[in-house]
Formats: C-alpha cells, structure tokens, sequence
C-alpha cells in the first residue's frame, strides 16, 4: 500500500542510529534502506511516496517503516 | 525419618566438602615468615641474636616496613620448609612471641565488590540493577543467549567472553559478524568481558553468545530472517533470545517460530519499541515475549519508550541529552559502523533495555531455574515495584538483578550456598581457619554448619530474608567469635576475649573458665527471654529468632560431641538436658518464623 506523506527528514539517535521522516504532528516514519541518497538530508521538508514495510522489523523501532518510491522537496 | 537420613548425609557430605574446599588452601599461600621477638628484649640484643641465627642458618631477616622496628616485627623469606625449622629452633622459641607464616591474601572476584573494569564508573545502568550483590552467587556460567540481531563483532572487551557458533541470515554464511555496531553494543551489556582490567562490564559474562545476524548494516532485516534465526536459537541449545528490534504486523511465521522456542525452554526477551506510544511493538507484544521498556538514569521512562499494552518489565535503556552529551546513555564496547574499529559507545533505546532482562534470565537460569513461566515469575516478583504507574510504564516494575537472584536462588542447598552463606557471616575469614588450629575447631565447625542447617531449613519453610540481625543472631547463638577465645597478648586480661569467643550458651562458663556449660545459660532460657522481648522488634526480632537457631544448633552439638555440664555432670543427663532445650529452641525459632511471616 502507497501512501504520501509530508514532513521534515531527521537522524534520530535511537541505537546506532537512523533517518526518520518527521510530520507536523510528530509522527516518525523510519526511512529503509537503501533510499534515495538526495533525501537523507537532515532538515529536508519534502512530500514522499511511501510503501509502507509491515513485513520487516529494525533495531530503530521509532515506528512504521516506509520503503521510499519517490519524494518530491517542499 | 528419611529426611533426616538425607539431612545427615547432606551434613556429612558438606563437612567433607568444606574440609577439601580449595579457596580455604589458596587463601593460605605464604612465602615469607613473620618473626615477632618478645618487647622485653632490646632492640641490641634482638639485633645481636638476629645476626647470629642470619648467618646459623642463611636467611636474611628484614623489617616488614618502617614501623615493624618499635614492634620487633621481622620478615624472613622461605617456604614451609623453611618455617619449619624456624619454629622449631630453641633460640627463636625463647626471644619470639610467635613464628608464623605470612599468609598473602589474594581476593578472587566473587562479586559483591566493585570490578576491575577501568569504565564500569560510568555505568549507573549496573548499578541501577544492583548487579553487584547478584554476581555473589552467579554470573550466568553455562547459559547461552542468542542475539538476534545485526550480528556481534568479537571487540577487544568481547576477547574473554564465551561464543557459540551463530549464523549470518542476512548474507547466508556461519560467520555473524557486525557491520551496525548495534548486535556487539547488546552483546556487550549481556557479557561483555568483566573483571579483565578493561573496557566495561557485562551483565551476565560467564554466559556464553550465540550470534544471529538478521538485520542488514542499516539495521533493519525481515520477519522471515529472524523467525528463521528463532528457530535456529531453540535447535542449538539457547536458553535464552534477545530480540532488540521490532516492528511491523502480527505474523503468523513470527507467531508460530516464538511458540517453538518456548515450549522447547526458551526464554524470550525483546524491546518494546522507541515510538513513546501505548504499546508494544512485535515481536515484544506476543504474549510469550517478555517486553522491556526503557528507563533513563534517573529511573523514570525513557522519553522515547513505549509502555502500556504489552509491557512486562522495565530497565535501564538510557536517555541521551540532545546537544550530545551521552552520559545518560548505555556504555558498551562495539564497532564503528564506517571504519569497522572498537569504539566504546553509549546508545539508548529500548534495545539497550531488553538485554539487561536478558543477562539477568542468564543468571537466573545459571541458578536452575529454566521453566520460561518460573523465570518471567521470578522476574515480575523480584522487580522493584512502581506505585501509581497507572499507564503501565514500568510492567512489574524496574528490573533488579540482586532480587532475582536472591528469589531464584531461595531454597537452594548446597555447597555454594553454605560457602557464601559462611562468608558473609565472617565465618570464612582466613585468620578463623589458619589460626582456629589451637580452639576445637571441629565441634565449632559443626555448630556453624548445624547454624546454617536449620536456618536453611526454616527459610524453606517460610521464606522471609535474611538479613543482617538475623544472621547476627545465628552467629551469636551458635558460635560466637570463637577464634577470639585463644587470643592470647601478653599482659592482657584474656576474660573479655573468652567472652566475646564465646557463643550464647557458653557464657556462663566464660567468666568461669571452664569447659563444663552452666545449664542456666545453656539452655533455651536466654533466647526466649530474648524473643519475649525483641519479638515486637521489627529488625531485633530477626536477631532474637537467629539467636534461638544458634543456640539449638549449639546446644545440639554439645549433646553429641562433649556432653559436660556444672552440676548436671556428664553422661545421659548431660544429653537429656542439651536435647530437650536444644529442641525447645528450635521449636521457639520455628512458631516465631512462622508467626512472623504468617503476618506479613
């Protein structure tokens, strides 16, 4: 299932680490790897095109992981 | 009748064990002499004769240190031979106090002290658990516990600890090494190598790592990977998993990989999850999972934890300050993710948490207890209890390694536990051993064992804590400090020593000087007179109840071993009398124990 979704590009300290897509409502969305390199920006505001991966667990645990398709800077 | 039978064997069978008990030897070892010349000598003639016996017999005494002088105090360097030829030589017999072997205590770690680890300072996360008074009994030896995770690089302070063979899902080979740093951090708080004079230390460090690699470098890996590495753990012999991951759905591979693991022994333990939502994350939110949430240095949640649904116990997992300061985040030794370089880290995460459960299972289950539903129960009666966590943000409460320790370990007979038991009573003190020599050190022996017996005996029946006035008490009822009853200094009035040596029962005929007991106090009217009134005491009560046992116990030998008594005289009365309030003792100490702990 795809989803878009809004929001700033963060590297949450959670572990060893990992890029996270922050809303406006501060929600985190744990970006998996490997993504678009363009996009692992701290700071970046950006609407993404998502697959949301409920069939893989990380150590982050920040919350739902995306697998980005495609994203597009606000 | 044949419990007794089995009583008396276990009794038998301890003796013999303590008597051949090597850290009693060890303790022993010496390669040097004490000389102590007798103060009404000058120091001229000490020096003179000095020389002489010097160059009689080709050793070279010295002064222990700038102080010995004034003291008369030498050293002589030589082995048992050497000493005792020494003791025998007329001349020293005249001008010394006493010759004896300067014995060189070296202190294995057994825990209950700080370790060697020159960073363990820095690891409130430890000490929050209280790992120290739970390394007294175990350390985890003989329990393996799989790490589900990035895979574990073996880093400088992993050199000392056990590894089982693992296996890489992620590239499909034998070797699970890291290429996150996350796998080797948890491994770390599990075992990282302790007491090794370096690094930090681990929890559980006599266990042994079972590596699985199903996370990828970037540290996310898939549900079929790691269910997979579920099932492999359970083939090869874990006794425990480690999941510091979650996410995703409810899988019914997940489901099924976790009842396999379980119902074939294996405790399993994963993080709640970092969201600071109300619910655990898979694969922590399974019912057979034990979920960990987070806690920081000041006890409280963890800003990032996940609570409510789902959470079973809490730990340490760290906060790290933004800004960088990393203090309040969880150090261990692991891997540089570029370069690939021992680095020593703090991480926080629910990730961290969730070993500090697993390294205390492995203790835990080092202890004998394995039953996955009899080890999450020591763990929920043993956590420190959170009063008002109305949104379930600690489970049972904070994970307290000393107490699941002392819980899982109740009930348990044997040789360690007499030993650990003896020493934290004082009773294994080297000084007790080597120099006891001259005391009847066998009656002694067995009223200490006899002491620790019937205590035994009665905690198993109605479990309560021992504790300092208890075993105080014990101490005071059975033996007293008996090895202060030969102590022997010149120009002293020896009465107080032969007091303090002596136990409760013993002290009528302390001030007498005799070895004939006086039924007055060698009976079981002091310590219920001490009952009656301590009993509504709430710490002197332990002492009044342990004082009971001692004297039992004490009583108990003395109709075996030496039956003599002022005015009752020897033979069969002697013993009537010892039993009869041998007995009566016990009895007392048991309706009090009982009464107590009933009210409770």
């Amino acid at each position: 299932m795809d989803i878009q979704v809004d929001g700033k590009i963060e590297y949450i300290d959670m572990g060893t680490g990992t890029w996270a897509l922050v809303t406006d409502t501060d929600e985190q969305y744990e970006i998996w790897q490997p993504a678009p390199e363009a996009i692992l920006q701290e700071g970046l505001k950006v609407q993404v095109t998502a697959r949301i991966r409920d069939d893989v667990m990380t150590m982050a645990m920040i919350g739902e992981v995306i697998e980005i398709k495609d994203f597009q800077l606000l | 009748m044949k419990k007794f039978l089995l009583s008396c064997l276990f009794f038998v069978g301890l003796f013999w064990a303590l008597s051949n008990y090597q850290g009693l030897a060890v303790q022993g070892n010496y390669d040097s002499m004490v000389l102590n010349f007798r103060n009404d000598i000058s120091a001229d003639q000490v020096d003179r004769e000095l020389k002489a016996i010097a160059a009689k017999y080709r050793i070279e005494p010295k002064f222990n240190s700038s102080f010995s002088k004034s003291k008369r105090l030498y050293i002589v360097k030589g082995d048992a031979q050497v000493l005792d030829k020494l003791k025998q030589l007329e001349e020293l017999q005249e001008l010394t106090e006493y010759v004896e072997a300067n014995y060189v205590y070296s202190v294995d770690f057994i825990g209950g002290a700080t370790p060697n680890d020159p960073r363990y300072q820095e690891q409130w996360n430890l000490k929050a658990i209280e790992i120290e008074k739970a390394w007294q009994k175990t350390k985890g030896k003989g329990i393996t516990i799989a790490v589900i995770d990035t895979g574990v690089s073996r880093v400088e302070d992993l050199k000392n600890t056990n590894f089982v063979k693992g296996y890489d899902f992620v590239n499909d080979r034998e070797d699970a090494s890291d290429d996150n740093g996350h796998g080797t951090h948890v491994a770390g708080t599990i075992a990282q190598s302790t007491n090794n004079n370096f690094g930090v230390a681990g929890i559980a460090y006599e266990a042994s790592i079972m590596p699985l690699k199903v996370l990828s470098a970037s540290g996310g890996g898939t549900i079929s990977d790691i269910a997979e590495a579920i099932i492999f753990a359970a083939d090869n012999g874990a006794n425990v998993i480690n999941m510091s991951l979650g996410g995703g759905g409810e899988s019914k591979l997940m489901q099924e990989a976790i009842d396999y693991a379980y119902k074939k022994g294996v405790v399993i333990v994963a993080a709640a999850g970092n969201s600071n939502r109300n619910a655990a994350f898979y694969p922590a939110r399974y019912p057979k999972v034990i979920a960990v949430s987070a806690t920081g240095s000041t006890g409280d949640k963890a800003p990032y934890s996940n609570y409510g649904a789902g959470i079973d116990v809490s730990a340490p997992g760290g906060a790290i300050a933004k800004g960088g300061d990393t203090t309040g985040g969880i150090l261990q030794n692991t891997i540089d993710p570029k370069t690939k370089e021992s680095v020593f880290r703090a991480f926080q995460g629910t990730s961290m948490a969730a070993p500090h459960v697993s390294g205390v299972v492995a203790l835990i289950e080092a202890l004998g207890v394995k039953d996955p539903a009899k080890v999450i129960q020591v763990l929920q009666q043993s956590s420190i209890k959170v009063t008002d966590d109305t949104l379930n943000y600690f489970g049972a409460g904070r994970l307290n390694a000393a107490e699941a320790v002392r819980i899982a370990s109740a009930g348990q007979l044997g040789v360690d536990d007499f030993l650990r038991w003896a020493r934290d009573n004082g009773y294994l003190s080297p000084r007790f051993w080597v120099d006891g020599g001259a005391i009847a050190i066998i009656p002694k022996l067995i009223m200490v064992i006899g002491s620790y017996l019937l205590a035994w005996l009665l905690t198993r029946q109605f479990p309560f804590r021992w504790n300092w006035t208890f075993s105080n008490g014990v101490f005071f009822g059975g033996a007293g400090l008996f090895f202060l009853r030969g102590f022997y200094v010149f120009d002293l009035i020896q009465t107080p020593f032969r007091i303090a040596g002596s136990s409760l029962p013993e002290l009528g005929n302390a001030f007498s000087n005799t070895n004939a007991l006086n039924p007055i106090t060698a009976s079981v009217l002091l310590p219920l007179g001490l009952l009656l009134i301590l009993l509504g005491h709430p710490q002197w009560k332990w002492f009044a109840i342990g004082t009971a046992i001692g004297t039992s116990a004490c009583l108990a030998t003395s109709a075996v071993l030496a039956p003599q008594m002022m005015w009752i005289g020897e033979g069969l009365p002697a013993i009537a009398f010892l039993s009869v309030n041998s007995l009566l003792c016990a009895g007392f100490a048991y309706l009090s124990i009982k009464s107590e702990t009933s009210s409770i």
